[in-house]
């Protein structure tokens, strides 16, 4: 039923949209962002303090530093300093929680001013039962799947990162030799005392962190089952399979009001631009200004686990997943620095050998050749 | 007294002598009467015996009228004083004998013919009643009937029936009826209205009685005879804020797509908006798209737009035309704040079976109609029907297996059992399906059956008594995950009896009264699994019912000639029926779930909750002159129906929700004042409208409301208090080669949420515009008919674009910029700017042919101007980004395909 907004789509036949900027009073709002949860579960807990800016502004994040953080409880039995780690980011290692005890964070900012969240109970979150998937119209569809069986939890956070291996499309074992003027001269091997020798352009990672909010509610099941909540879907041939690919998902247990504040922000910015567009409106979430009960803060926070759950999924167990990446042909050039200097792209492997070296070279497009250009040559700790 | 010998005289002869003698003048053919000779005497004999005596054993019989003229014929006596309707058929006969005698006449053309019919019966005298013994006493009397179009049979609604000389006039009523009082003795009636050639009857009236009127229908709208009711109407009527539009002029104005669409062309009216193109909601003088009474015939119509409002759900092919009420609603209306728009279907050809196709680019549609009993009774069927699913095809791969139908179907039938009695049926049916990739079904529809019965007492009084169910449904289903398959349902239904009566009781007074009864029966959301294997938690929701009665009472009193009153009272009650669990909440606090208190159970049938209160209708007319006349304006509306929506649009799945204890019906008042302005012997009407509105308990939303299957809606919605005021400024040309009209608007609607014991006052309780708030709109309706076959449309607008809420700021949040929203609608979309142009190619005019085709060809926003729907900002990729939407943002043009049987 929150689907009608996609209707849009069937008017984009005719409809149009383009990038617009309108002309905005804009304030300085400059109120405090506070984002993270209380971790009840294994792992720090971190809370970031950041500020509103202005909607043209081109600046970074605004970190909010130097401010005084605590997770208190509702007994006052038990509070927890947390320290900044890092600029605007307020850490405490291990929180040790009181089942029974209720929490909320507490933030003193630099100018005095005293804001505080409502009260959480301590929550806990069901393990993630499992992320499976599909092909889907060619391509892969995945999905989370969990449930409770106490059936306490019904409202969900999901978070996810995806990794996959890939290749270049060239290999190379040769490098740009250069003169005493820096000007390109001749192409030789990276190591010539090991024409195999290659550096690690070939064989990359590339990691992706989606920015969309993911939530989901089983407040109108019978039971507390989230069955095949939709992830990600790859499209067809799309790299990410093209040899090895893993998601990491991540859940939580939030609050109906912690759900409540989540859609409104999924709605008010992700899910305009539809005919049936419900008007965005203000939305602030659970923290409070103390010193300034007017004052805007924005943010939710409340005690959950973070509950994590990894796949792979390997081109093999995809059978004609044709995945190719489109590349020039290499085109083979004399080694002469005349035309190394012409050459565009990075040289990847002899074309010709003479009796003084290597007389002609091929060159292939440097995206071809350097996936460090899309990734990272690093494997990743957890890669098979 | 004769006396005198006639002996082998010529019977010509004879007459001549006779006339010089009696001082009456003698019609007759020649032919009948030049072989006859008389041969007889008499010896002070009244004239008439003399005559008998005279034509004894030849055949020829005469008759007189009442100036002193008498008709001699063969045989058949010339009865001058027959209803029409059977001298129509006498007339026929008699041309029939004078066309055997008299090869000269016999020119064969229908045009001749109908010109003969017609100067008959202009020229005519009609009697009605017996005439008195000595000196005709004077005073007024009642005169009454039908008016017809003599080739279907139709009745003519809305024609000017005028008594000449005099200020006294009416206006048909929508069965063709009118009763119109004038001095005994002689008069001519003009009778004008569009698409009939204006006429005048002759009557000679002694007493009460009945007249029934067929007219010719112009065949080609010619210059000189394009006459409308409304041009003589708007100066003497005592309409204001009315505007009135036939299916003729709706057919001219270019649409996208070429779908003509009755509700667009209501739009370019003033005072009219609508949010987008997207939307065929209307908003009349401020009003929301949920305050407006759509009636067909007489259903209530709950959503009259096919394809998500794209286009409207009235089959223009069976529509006649369509009257909305912007102020001055009469009384026999009520249950909704802003307007009533009628919309009025025709009814069948009473002669012939006749019908129509035609084919566009999204639609086909077809028509059938004809008598039932000849003369008696007829019927029409419409049909339309889509294959938008091309549109579909358009769209990006991932959408390929989306699929949409819509259609509607219309069947009407009109039954006159006698003179007296008529009854009508109205059928309508209209449903859309949409399936969006093969995974969430969308399907809703309208059904509407009524049965209405008139009744003619007698000339004074008519009643009408009308009964019929309107239901209005959607369901939302997806069965893609067999785990969370679901079926969502919602229905609306009302069933009512609606008894009106009119009473002309003077030339002075016209007074209406009557009952309306409406119970409502609502199924507010069922949510039920669509699969055994599905978890969905079967959720429904309290049936809803309420019955709202109101008495009503109106009086149109003419004080004099120029100055007019016409005043109402509309008594509505409304009680919210159980079976119902109703939440109650703590006094002076706002409602929020934690501040319910407990239930209250109320059983079947038991009364939860009263609302009643009187409503006002007043208008005052005053005539300067010929020319101009001002009026005033005041009413009053009470609602207690309310359309659940925080979306800018008005979508097909919104919900419809009854008041309650919790939520009080919208209250709305209005007034009004016009001044209306013909010029160029009334071929140009001006009209200038003020008006100023108050509502209250007029509906918004909080912040993040939650609609659907919500057991408290209560605690989401907010009750807020409106004012909207503007003006509006028509001038329009019904005649001639060049007509059309040029309206300007100028409006506000303003909103207030001051009360904080309803919880967070909206936009720190000052005013806010609504969202359909558009200050300035200019529309140009123009046609030009180059020649009868060929004409050429444009449709200019311009508006002020919609308020919305756009960011103060943005944030960094769950991984993303995020936007920062404040207060509402305190900015506007860029201004709006569109042209249309469209050809109309109408094949050859020769009225005898089997068919007749006709072309429309035409560009739809002809400057390609992407206007925008909306502008918002969105999160994509981690980063907020501005967008302006548009609807049809490019040329679209269209060919349309018509034929006529």
């Amino acid at each position: 039923m929150k689907k009608i907004w996609v209707l849009t789509l069937l008017l984009l036949a005719f409809a149009c949209r383009e990038k617009y900027v309108p002309q905005l009073n804009e304030p300085v709002t400059g109120y405090l962002v506070v984002e993270g949860f209380i971790n009840s579960g294994t792992g720090p807990t971190a809370i970031t303090l950041t500020r509103s800016t202005k909607l043209s502004s081109q600046a970074a994040i605004v970190k909010e530093t130097k401010a005084t953080v605590r997770v208190e409880s509702k007994t006052n039995t038990n509070n927890f300093i947390l320290t900044e780690t890092s600029t605007g980011v307020y850490t405490y290692p291990q929180l040790l929680l009181n089942a029974t005890d209720q929490y909320r964070l507490y933030v003193k900012t630099t100018n005095g001013k005293e804001y505080v969240s409502d009260f959480s109970v301590v929550r806990r979150t069901p393990d993630i039962d499992s992320v499976s998937w599909r092909v889907e119209n060619g391509g892969v569809q995945i999905y989370a799947n969990t449930h409770d069986a106490q059936a306490k939890t019904k409202y969900y956070q999901f978070k996810y990162d995806e990794t996959w291996e890939f290749t270049s499309k060239y290999y190379t074992n040769l490098k740009i030799y250069n003169d005493r003027n820096g000007d390109a001269h001749h192409v030789g091997y990276r190591d010539s005392s090991n024409p195999a020798y290659a550096l690690n352009l070939y064989r990359c990672w590339k990691t992706n962190i989606p920015t969309n909010i993911l939530i989901n509610t089983t407040e109108k099941l019978t039971q507390d089952v989230v069955s095949l909540y939709p992830l990600t879907y790859i499209e067809p041939a799309s790299w990410k399979l093209g040899i090895l690919y893993s998601i990491n998902l991540k859940e939580y247990a939030i609050s109906q009001e912690g759900f409540r504040f989540l859609d409104e922000l999924k709605k008010n910015t992700e899910q305009l631009g539809s005919i049936f567009d419900a008007q965005p409106s203000g939305n602030n979430g659970n923290m409070h200004c103390l010193t300034n009960p007017d004052e805007p803060v924005i943010g939710f926070i409340e005690v959950s686990e973070e509950k994590q759950k990894r796949i792979f999924i390997s081109n093999t167990q995809l059978p004609g997943w044709n995945y190719n990446m489109f590349c020039t042909d290499e085109v083979a050039v004399p080694n002469i620095p005349d035309s190394i200097k012409g050459s565009i792209g990075i040289p990847t492997r002899v074309a010709k050998a003479g009796i003084s070296g290597l007389d002609f070279v091929f060159f292939g497009p440097a995206l071809c050749v350097d996936c460090t250009l899309r990734g990272v040559s690093t494997k990743p700790t957890f890669w098979p | 007294m004769i006396t005198g010998e006639f002996r082998n005289m010529p019977a010509e002869t004879f007459l001549l002598d006779m006339e010089r003698r009696t001082g009456y003048h003698f019609y007759y053919n020649k032919t009948d009467i030049d072989s006859i000779r008389v041969d007889f005497s008499v010896n002070n004999e009244p004239w008439r015996k003399t005559l008998g005596l005279a034509f004894s054993n030849t055949g020829l019989v005469f008759s007189e009228d009442g100036e002193h003229h008498v008709f001699i014929s063969k045989h058949i006596v010339i009865n001058t004083e027959l209803a029409e309707e059977l001298f129509d058929d006498a007339a026929k006969k008699a041309k029939k004998t004078s066309t055997k005698t008299n090869s000269i006449t016999n020119t064969d053309t229908s045009q001749a013919e109908n010109k003969a019919t017609t100067a008959n019966l202009e020229n005519k005298l009609y009697t009605i009643g017996e005439k008195p013994k000595g000196a005709l006493a004077p005073g007024r009397v009642t005169l009454a009937g039908y008016l017809h179009d003599s080739k279907t049979g139709e009745p003519i609604i809305g024609a000017s029936v005028r008594i000449e000389g005099s200020k006294t006039g009416v206006i048909s009523d929508q069965y063709g009826y009118y009763s119109i009082t004038l001095p005994k003795g002689r008069s001519i009636i003009n009778i004008q209205s569009l698409g009939i050639r204006d006429t005048r009857r002759q009557v000679m009236v002694y007493t009460e009685g009945k007249m029934n009127m067929d007219l010719q229908p112009m065949v080609i709208p010619l210059k000189n005879v394009i006459v409308s009711s409304e041009r003589t109407s708007l100066i003497r009527g005592m309409q204001m804020g009315v505007q009135k539009i036939d299916i003729k002029a709706i057919k001219q104005v270019p649409v996208v797509f070429g779908e003509v669409d009755i509700l667009r062309v209501v739009m370019t009216m003033p005072g009219v908006k609508t949010v987008g193109e997207a939307s065929t909601g209307l908003n009349v003088r401020g009003g929301a798209a949920d305050q407006n009474l759509i009636l067909f015939n007489d259903a209530t119509i709950f959503n009259p737009s096919h394809f998500f409002g794209l286009f409207s759900a009235f089959n223009p092919e069976v529509v006649k035309d369509l009257q909305l009420y912007k102020s001055g609603i009469p009384a026999k209306y009520g249950g909704r704040l802003s307007s009533v728009l009628e919309v009025n279907s025709r009814e069948g050809n009473k002669k012939n079976i006749t019908g129509s196709a035609g084919i566009g680019l999204l639609t086909s549609r077809i028509n059938i109609e004809g008598p039932l009993a000849k003369d008696k009774s007829s019927f029409i069927f419409g049909a339309r029907t889509t294959y938008a699913n091309w549109l579909l095809d358009l769209l990006p791969s991932e959408y390929k297996n989306s699929r949409a139908a819509f259609n509607d179907i219309n069947f009407n039938i009109t039954h006159e059992i006698n003179k007296k009695n008529s009854i009508y049926f109205t059928g309508y049916m209209s449903n859309d399906r949409f399936n969006l990739n093969n995974d969430t079904s969308y399907h809703y529809g309208n059904r509407n059956v009524s049965l209405k019965w008139k009744h003619v007492f007698n000339n004074k009084w008519y009643t009408v008594a009308a009964t019929g169910i309107d239901s209005y449904n959607y369901d939302i289903s997806s069965e893609r995950n067999p785990a969370t398959a679901y079926k969502l349902a919602f229905d609306i239904n009302q069933y009512y009896l609606k008894t009106h009566v009119n009473y002309f009781a003077s030339a002075k007074h016209t007074f209406e009264f009557g009952m309306n009864n409406l119970l409502y029966k609502l199924h507010p959301g069922k949510y039920t699994p669509m699969d055994n294997r599905s978890l969905i938690k079967a959720d429904e929701m309290q049936a809803e019912q309420a019955l709202e009665t109101a008495f009503y009472l109106s009086d149109k009193y003419s004080i004099s000639p120029n100055f007019s009153l016409e005043g109402a009272v509309r008594y509505s009650i409304y009680n919210y029926l159980g079976a119902q669990t109703v939440n109650n909440y703590a006094a002076g606090i706002p409602k929020t779930e934690t501040n319910i208190l407990g239930t209250s159970q109320y059983n079947s049938g038991q009364i939860v909750k009263t609302y009643q209160a009187p409503e006002i209708r007043a208008t005052a007319r005053y005539v300067i002159n010929e020319n101009l006349s001002l009026k005033a304006g005041y009413n009053t509306q009470r609602q207690f129906i309310h359309v659940l929506s925080n979306t800018a649009a008005i979508a097909p799945t919104d919900i419809w929700k009854l008041s309650d204890p919790n939520i009080k019906p919208q209250y709305g008042d209005q007034i009004s004042l016009g001044i209306y302005h013909n010029m160029k012997s009334n071929t140009i009407e001006t009209s200038l409208e003020f008006y100023y509105k108050r509502m209250q308990d007029y509906l918004d939303y909080k912040s993040g409301a939650s609609l659907v299957l919500n057991h408290h809606i209560e605690t989401d919605v907010l009750a807020t208090k409106g004012k909207a005021y503007g003006i509006e400024f028509l001038i329009k040309k019904t005649t001639g080669k060049f007509n059309g009209w040029l309206s300007y608007t100028y409006s506000r609607t303003l909103l207030q949420m001051n009360d904080s014991t309803q919880g967070t006052v909206v936009n720190k309780g000052v005013y806010y515009p609504a969202n359909f708030d558009k200050p300035h709109d200019v529309t140009f309706v123009g046609n030009i008919r180059v020649s009868h076959r060929f004409s050429l449309s444009v449709n200019a607008t311009y508006s002020t674009g919609r308020p919305i809420t756009l960011p103060i700021g943005r944030f960094f949040y769950a991984g993303a910029e995020r936007t920062l929203y404040s207060d509402r609608n305190q900015y506007r979309i860029p201004d709006y700017f569109r042209t249309d142009f469209s050809m109309n190619i109408d094949g050859n005019h020769k009225v005898h042919q089997v068919f007749h085709n006709s072309f429309t060809i035409g560009v739809y926003n002809l400057t390609g101007r992407k206007n925008p729907y909306s502008v918002y900002y969105t999160t994509e990729a981690g980063v907020v980004n501005g967008y302006k939407l548009s609807i049809f943002g490019t040329i679209i043009p269209y060919i349309n395909y018509n034929i006529r049987f």
